[in-house]
């Protein structure tokens, strides 16, 4: 059962070295607790976290868990294990003929020119890859029933071969699943207790290949997953903690534990899928408006991701890895973009005479040569500390100190043969990388149609202060938000997610002849597959749920379908299908600057998402507005582009709501830095974020 | 040519440059996904660039390589045909004697104005599913001229004035082009895309003024061409002659079609000269290349060779100088010939010959030659469709000719055509079997197929399919059944295109290399691919790849013995073979003894 009332709600982020815990409680207050991550027992440095935490409240750990409503958890579990491969020994099982899904993929690579790289190598390994004699066509006959012998020498093989999962994609299983089906039979009565996956219940969408990736991809976590949360859950029971635990996901909600062991792929990619999520609550309680733009500046990438009317913004097309050489996720997950520029990556110069950023980034080990660690090469951090943006005895509330002069030496060579001085040559680096980042925005916003002067930006990320001003400028952006919480958005996310389900089902028809009965029945399924789910949390969530119907939509001959939102679904039960054909064309317009009105629409998915809100006291909390002026703790020459400028330091902790600060100056922050441009400005909001904008 | 360029402004260079290639991009992704046919929008056969207002190639990211070179001959014939171009105009141009590729490819010209001053000309260019050719086929192999072709020619043809369609353009097509409404959504898909470059070149222009990015395209030629000097100069001093050759196809060019390269490698004066004109006149036949497949073609087997992230435009051109005969198969043809199957076919061929020419300059120069031919599985497939009575027509891009090794990798798997360079999508066997009445039988690689080598090239595919219910027609233009891609400084050469006919009773027949053939319920086709060729000795190969080759069914353990020299012994885990390495260094020495004996 859900249980709504209104306590303490916990979220936890784990990450590769960090555990953020955020414990809200009914007012919305917040109050953070950090610890390294425990990899043999995540349990430990979570309650190392959870303590501290808890601590800062005035409770014990026992106290704070037994009067906390909700637990969620957000890992990165399944993603490492996905990228160093340390997955489950998994066997793919696909129609006799067509062993090499996995391997030839659907074509495309980055560069045509570029023969300096091997193929990628397949999610799956050929020799774990296994045909089987079976068949069905688009039209859902079988002209080849499973054939039980060739399946059980199969199974046989698996058995003697230790495989750990199994992974079963048939072809046209989503016409026709019963070959899939007898598969699972026969492996729950030769192999009991070896988990698989079936495609067709995992994601029923036409193309073998991002079908059989995902299926691979859920098979080879659940051995992995299901121990790690299992594990979790019992450690979390152990210390006092009986309501429910939600697990963080990748179309950016929350889900029940049971479901993510039951398929765990929909924990890959969760952590950036709850950015998103901040950012429509932060720019609500700003007042902002439902259309925002979310960017997290980290060490090595930056990822994008939209808010469209307050709705997040899904994609298909989501890659573990590179696109094209990574493994496609398949299954449908928030729309993130990402790019490898942040504040570890190196500049230079090319053989051309022209200034380059990344893509090589010097990581966190040895890292920018400011941090003192060894670094040498010029990044993007060196210079901004060049440019005197940092604190260089106190950068990170005082965490760590920086060497100025390693900055500079590391930048002199670059700045010599461009013949600028270093601090020009700093700002030339800073502007390439902020390029880089409004072409990654440029690319989303174009994909889904936005327009980023309508929308709100906001940014988080450790290094998102450095540059979000110039980016939203060059945009057209007005409105900006750097919320207090920007270094731990995921974790901010996780506290702000509805609990999210999807049911998806194939069924290809068109506006022309629309099979009007077929529909409302897959309607009608998804929507009752989602209801059972929904019963089993109780009246309270039923009260808050909501179910939303989507039609992959595409003009008639067309392969990209575009999600057309249902309105309504009672008139299509009558066949009457023209709403839904308007709300295509506007969708399609939208996205492509053009209609055909002309044309027959083919419907090829139909999708249905329920969602349950969850409360949050988010934006509750408004503090007391501040008058005048914002107090100045040290001045620091700094450089904007043209000439040094004795400029304001504040600390974040000394300003209030209503602090209003107009550029040039610096705001420091304990886990960021905010680099406030002449020309803009940045006020304290009542709710204890940095609203900016231009002047 | 002068050495001595003002320097390049690195900062504003890198800015702009980085925001053209960002429009680019978006015209890709528009034209992309709003296109119907699938030969766009699955297959990716087309390409989006900028030309200057004085026709030089700007920008062409993510184009397919044989498409994206000429594309300033395009933009000169619209200038020199119209003397009143105007903002709002918008071209339309396939002819192949006035800078097109070949007639398939319709491709959009947009004058982009800012203040009244034409400097831009936005290019998409995009393959049509049909072009209202004689056959249902956009690679007619055996016209003899472009009449037998059929193809309506549109030489820079004005289809907008003022933003507004020239309604009768439009109209003549959709009574000429088969599936007239798949058409007419890739026409204004591709229209689309150049529309969108105008919008966004404008605003660029109004963010930076005229002037800096007038100075901003002089300094971006020049660095792209300074990166191109330094490139040339790392090269050998040579002269290359290097020959190659398509197939013979019975009654169409019974002798096949001779090729020759000419190429001087000049560093002092980093200048490369790839001289075509000692080749064959013009065939009565489709294979002619047109002038703009013979740049792209041979440019593309230079870059192939060369580091990968040199710009490719008009700057960088300069440094390649072509010596192109008139009436040429490949040059410049003559007016009749037809060039329907320009892109690929002989193109194919020549950036094969270009890339191996350039790997004889030494170790580490150059490519492997590519798998090459449009077989069963890239056929244009026609006939009617039972569940709704409509003709179809497409052309399926599920084959898998191997790519070429190289000196630092194996060949590329899902390379397709050398004028593609894998950069083309496939074809998703559930979507082909939706859209078409048609069922695959197996779709897979060959194991052991790949060409030899130090770097070996990647095994070609094997498909097999019929159609259900009605019968369908099966068209197309086959290369690579006699000659195989050649391997490259010792290494092994690919394997040969082989096509079938499986009748109803299981027997099978083979297929000439140009088919045109109906098919009946219950009979299917079958086509293996060209595999790429292999990159220095197989000797020379790390013996840690050849047994993961073998554990992972690339090769076949009778060839990492035979042809390797790797000695594979049991011992490994999961029963897996490990190498012997005492065994495999003396029966290296003793094949190397035996091959130099």
């Amino acid at each position: 059962m859900i249980d709504t009332a209104l306590r303490f709600r916990i979220s936890v982020d784990t990450g590769g070295t960090f555990t953020d815990v955020l414990v809200t409680d009914g007012d919305g207050r917040m109050t953070i607790g950090k610890a390294l991550t425990t990899h043999g027992r995540i349990f430990n440095g979570m309650r190392e976290a959870l303590t501290v935490a808890a601590a800062e409240i005035g409770l014990s750990l026992g106290d704070l868990l037994a009067r906390t409503g909700l637990f969620t958890y957000g890992t990165t579990r399944a993603t490492n294990a996905t990228v160093t491969g340390k997955t489950a020994r998994t066997a793919l099982l696909v129609t006799r003929g067509f062993p090499d899904i996995l391997v030839l993929r659907e074509g495309g690579r980055a560069n045509a020119h570029d023969f300096s790289r091997d193929f990628p190598s397949p999610y799956i390994p050929r020799r774990h890859t296994f045909e089987v004699s079976e068949r069905t066509l688009a039209d859902g006959s079988r002209p080849q029933p499973l054939d039980e012998a060739d399946a059980r020498r199969v199974i046989a093989e698996l058995a003697a071969g230790g495989y750990e999962a199994v992974a079963v994609c048939f072809l046209w299983s989503i016409a026709d699943a019963a070959n899939e089906i007898c598969m699972g039979e026969l492996l729950d009565e030769v192999l009991p207790g070896v988990p698989y996956t079936l495609s067709h219940r995992l994601l029923p969408v036409v193309r073998e290949y991002r079908r059989a990736s995902a299926t691979a991809i859920d098979a080879s976590l659940k051995p992995l997953m299901q121990e790690h949360l299992r594990g979790l859950e019992q450690d979390l029971r152990a210390s006092g903690y009986e309501n429910d635990i939600l697990v963080s996901t990748t179309v950016g909600g929350v889900m029940l534990i049971e479901e993510l062991i039951a398929a765990p792929i929909h924990t890959v990619k969760s952590g950036p899928a709850m950015a998103p999520v901040a950012a429509a609550t932060y720019s609500g309680i700003e007042g902002l408006g439902d259309n925002a733009i979310v960017c997290d500046t980290g060490g090595t990438t930056f990822d994008v991701g939209l808010v469209r009317d307050g709705e997040l913004t899904y994609s298909r097309d989501t890659w573990l890895g590179p696109t094209w050489t990574g493994h496609l996720l398949g299954i449908s997950s928030v729309d993130i973009r990402s790019i490898g520029a942040g504040g570890g990556s190196i500049g230079w110069l090319d053989d051309g005479g022209m200034l380059r950023v990344g893509p090589q980034s010097a990581g966190s080990e040895p890292g920018p040569a400011c941090y003192g660690r060894g670094g040498t090469a010029p990044t993007i951090s060196d210079a901004a500390c060049v440019l005197g943006y940092f604190n260089p005895d106190a950068f990170l509330g005082g965490r760590m100190t920086l060497d100025v002069q390693a900055a500079r030496d590391a930048i002199a060579p670059l700045a010599r043969r461009m013949g600028r001085d270093i601090e020009e040559t700093a700002w030339g680096m800073i502007s390439i990388a902020n390029e880089l980042m409004i072409k990654a925005i440029h690319e989303i916003t174009i994909a889904e149609g936005v327009n980023p002067r309508e929308s709100t930006i906001v940014a988080g990320g450790g290094a998102a202060g450095i540059n979000i001003m110039p980016i939203a400028r060059e945009l057209g952006c007005e409105k900006v938000v750097l919320p207090k919480a920007a270094s731990a958005l995921s974790a901010a996310g996780m506290q702000f997610a509805d609990i999210v389900k999807e049911e998806t089902a194939t069924l290809i028809t068109s506006s022309a002849g629309f099979e009007a009965a077929r529909v409302t029945a897959v309607l009608d399924d998804l929507a009752g597959r989602l209801r059972a789910f929904l019963s089993t949390l109780g009246p309270d969530a039923a009260v808050r749920a909501d179910i939303a119907f989507i039609a992959e939509a595409r003009y008639l001959g067309q392969v990209w379908q575009l999600d057309t939102p249902i309105a309504d679904p009672t008139p299509l039960a009558a066949g009457e299908v023209s709403d839904l054909v308007e709300a295509f064309h506007r969708v399609h317009e939208r996205v492509f600057a053009v209609r055909d009105p002309g044309s027959p629409v083919e419907f090829v998915n139909w999708k249905a998402r329920l969602r349950v809100a969850l409360p949050t006291g988010a934006g509750r909390r408004r503090l007391a507005i501040a008058t005048g002026t914002p107090p100045v703790a040290a001045t620091r020459r700094c450089f904007f582009g043209e000439g040094a400028v004795e400029t304001p330091i504040h600390r974040g902790a000394d300003l209030a709501p209503g602090h209003r600060i107009e550029g040039p100056a610096i705001v420091e922050e304990a886990t960021t830095t905010l680099v406030v441009y002449p020309g803009t400005a940045a006020t304290v909001s009542p709710t204890g974020n940095y609203l900016l904008s231009c002047l | 040519m002068s050495e001595t360029k003002p320097a390049i402004d690195p900062i504003l260079t890198a800015v702009i440059s980085n925001r053209i290639d960002g429009i680019v991009r978006e015209m890709t992704n528009t034209l992309l996904r709003a296109a119907r046919s699938a030969v766009i929008n699955s297959a990716r056969d087309f390409s989006c660039g900028i030309c200057t207002a004085d026709n030089q190639l700007l920008a062409c990211a993510d184009g397919l390589p044989i498409h994206s070179f000429g594309a300033s001959l395009q933009t000169a014939t619209m200038c020199r045909l119209h003397d009143d171009i105007a903002e709002g105009d918008a071209f339309l141009h396939n002819d192949p004697f006035t800078g097109n590729t070949h007639p398939a490819d319709h491709t959009f010209l947009v004058p982009v104005f800012v203040e009244g001053e034409h400097l831009f000309t936005a290019v998409a260019k995009a393959h049509q599913a049909d072009i209202g050719n004689s056959l249902p086929t956009t690679y007619h192999v055996t016209a003899k001229d472009i009449y037998e072709e059929g193809a309506l020619i549109f030489p820079a043809v004005r289809i907008q004035r003022n933003y507004e369609m020239n309604k009768d353009i439009v109209r003549m097509c959709e009574a000429r082009i088969r599936a007239p409404a798949q058409w007419h959504g890739d026409f204004l898909a591709g229209l689309g895309a150049a529309r969108i470059a105008e919008r966004r070149l404008k605003e660029l222009c109004a963010k930076y003024g005229n002037d800096v990015v007038k100075s901003f395209v002089t300094d971006w030629l020049n660095y792209s061409e300074q990166r191109m000097i330094h490139a040339v100069r790392r090269l050998p001093a040579a002269h290359v002659i290097n020959h190659g050759a398509h197939d013979p196809i019975e009654g169409v060019i019974p002798d096949g079609i001779p090729i020759k390269v000419d190429m001087a490698i000049d560093p002092e004066a980093a200048l490369i000269t790839v001289d075509l004109r000692d080749n064959i006149d013009n065939v009565d036949c489709g294979l002619n290349v047109s002038e703009a497949c013979t740049i792209s073609a041979v440019l593309t087997g230079i870059f192939n060779s060369l580091p990968p992230d040199i710009p490719k435009n008009a700057g960088t051109f300069r440094r390649v100088r072509m010596l192109l005969g008139e009436g040429k198969v490949i040059g410049r043809p003559s007016f009749p010939h037809s060039c329907s199957v320009a892109t690929t076919n002989v193109a194919d061929r020549l950036v094969n010959c270009v890339g191996a020419a350039m790997a004889s300059l030494g170790e580490g120069h150059g490519v492997a030659e590519g798998g090459i031919g449009m077989g069963p599985g890239m056929a244009v497939i026609s006939g009617r469709d039972p569940r709704d009575g409509s003709d179809y027509v497409n052309q399926l891009i599920i084959a898998n000719n191997g790519g070429p090794a190289s000196s630092r990798a194996d060949g590329w798997v899902t390379y397709e055509l050398p004028d593609g360079s894998g950069l083309t999508y496939r074809d998703s066997v559930e979507i082909d079997e939706l859209k078409h009445p048609m069922r695959f039988h197996h779709v897979r690689l060959v194991p052991g197929s790949g060409g030899a080598g130090r770097f070996r090239g990647s095994p070609g595919g094997d498909v097999a399919y019929g159609p259900i219910d009605q019968p369908m027609t099966v068209i197309f233009p086959c290369d690579g059944q006699v000659t195989p891609p050649k391997g490259v400084r010792g290494g092994h050469d690919g394997t040969r295109a082989v096509a079938w006919h499986i009748r109803a009773d299981g027997s099978t027949a083979p297929l000439p290399p140009a088919t045109n053939i109906t098919l009946q319920p219950g009979e299917s086709i079958r086509g293996l691919d060209c595999s790429g060729g292999g990159y220095g000795d197989p000797l020379d190969r790390d013996p840690a790849r050849v047994l993961r080759d073998v554990i992972e069914h690339w090769e076949t353990p009778e060839r990492a013995e035979a042809i390797y020299g790797v000695a594979l012994v049991s011992g490994g885990v999961d029963g897996e073979p490990v190498v012997d390495a005492e065994a495999t260094a003396a029966r290296r020495a003793a094949l190397k003894a035996a091959h130099s004996a």
